[in-house]
């Protein structure tokens, strides 16, 4: 009986997608690849098959007998200092699924890309009508997301569909991608930071979003996922008497911003650690724009949670791993509803 | 204590993931500042422990992880001395 694949399962949003496909009743098949943190497929008793983007013969091998794919697993360059190298993996990388997913029969293929790609609407909040016509100048992170989202629209072999999510927060991003200037604002850190638009939604109705993108019958090509809209400065102040800290302080402007985490990111290479400051995230908030997901709720019939729940179940997971200091060693506060500064839609 | 088995087995993985030769590898060695391992490749370190040894291991005990005392400790409480 035909099957569906996730690349990427063992990360962030891939185990999300595989707990929501498996409360939809689907067992998927989880490829991972020979080095990569499995704890996670592991506790969940996951199958798993071995599927590296690098080896187009094991993606076909992975897919056989599949005839739905979830790619999660799109090029995310650690640094923006190399983007000849990053492109070219990226876009290599991306042949490689598509033609694999050709060669095996799959005849639906959903991929995961970001709301980088969504442009700007003079008018209003942007939706997934607004797309630049070429790859963006904002930098490589999101040059790369649009050329990578380019080839999978184009594709003609099968059925792809494209999902966009924004900012995702929530339990179990360990590699603490979006969540990192909240984690470090929540261990006293005084994290730099620029101001600009950030469009936020739940990790958990990611999941729900991809898994019912994957398996309905009609749904649209392309679809943004998110929650609410916030000015990013703002929300760090609104935030911080959650983790009983000082409020920030100001926001870097963008160019200071951008120099900043262009130096950090070498420091890190030479230094290996993670940068302070990532460029990818200052050009994401620094060209950062409200978004609309009516499209998703309408067709998929997804609803959001609020962001304060959001940082509830991650407060709760990162004190778990110590990721952030636990809330006995806390000052007590009463941590202030979150508004949002337009939202995407309701939250209900 | 571990088996020397084990205990090669084990070192045998740090060396897949840092290129640094077993022999050089010192119980007192810390993940990050000694072997160079950055946040993922830790995690990657205790995955790799867990499916080599069909372990099953909490993510809370992956990232308490720091040094190779801790990764071989950590084997040891779960293999038992054999």
């Amino acid at each position: 009986m035909p099957e569906a694949l996730i690349l990427g399962a063992g990360g962030f949003l891939g185990l999300h997608a595989l707990d929501a496909l498996r409360a939809l009743g689907e067992e998927p098949r989880c490829g991972r690849r020979a080095r990569s943190n499995v704890l996670g497929l592991r506790s969940r008793k996951a199958r798993m098959a071995s599927a590296d983007l690098d080896d187009e013969a094991s993606l076909v091998e992975a897919m056989r007998g599949c005839d739905r794919v979830l790619h999660l697993a799109g090029h995310y360059p650690r640094t923006s200092l190399d983007p000849a190298t990053a492109t070219r993996t990226g876009l290599e990388q991306s042949r490689r699924v598509l033609n694999a997913a050709a060669a095996a029969g799959v005849q639906r293929l959903v991929y995961v890309s970001s709301t980088a790609t969504v442009a700007p609407n003079p008018e209003g909040l942007s939706d997934e009508r607004h797309s630049y016509p070429s790859p963006p100048s904002h930098g490589l992170y999101h040059a790369l997301k649009w050329q990578m989202e380019r080839l999978f629209l184009d594709e003609q072999r099968f059925e792809v569909r494209v999902a966009c999510p924004s900012g995702c927060l929530g339990p179990g991003d360990l590699r603490v991608g979006t969540s990192a200037l909240l984690i470090a604002l929540a261990r006293g850190m005084d994290p730099p930071h620029p101001d600009g638009t950030v469009a936020l939604v739940d990790a958990r109705d990611v999941g729900q979003g991809l898994a019912r993108l994957l398996l309905a019958e009609r749904a649209p090509k392309r679809l943004i996922l998110s929650a609410e809209n916030h000015r990013l400065h703002e929300l760090l102040c609104s935030v911080a008497p959650r983790y009983g800290v000082p409020e920030p302080s100001p926001a870097l402007s963008a160019a200071e911003a951008i120099a900043r985490a262009d130096e950090e990111e070498a420091r890190s290479v030479r230094e290996n650690r993670r940068p302070a400051l990532s460029r990818e995230i200052v050009d994401l908030v620094v060209h950062g724009q409200p978004l609309s997901a009516r499209l998703a709720e309408e067709q998929l019939g997804l609803r959001w949670t609020p962001l304060s729940q959001t940082l509830d179940a991650l407060d709760a997971w990162a004190r778990r791993l110590s990721l952030i200091p636990s809330a006995k060693d806390q000052p007590p506060c009463s941590a202030p509803p979150t508004r949002p500064a337009s939202s995407a839609s309701s939250p209900t | 204590m571990l088996s020397p088995a084990h205990q090669t087995r084990i070192l045998g993985i740090l060396t897949d993931l840092t290129a640094i030769p077993s022999a050089e590898i010192q119980p007192g060695d810390r993940l990050s500042e000694d072997l160079g391992m950055d946040s993922v490749t830790r995690m990657e370190l205790v995955s790799m422990l867990a499916e080599q040894f069909d372990l099953d291991i909490e993510l809370e005990e992956a990232v308490a992880v720091e040094d190779v005392r801790g990764i071989l400790a950590l084997a040891e409480a779960r293999l038992g001395h054999g």
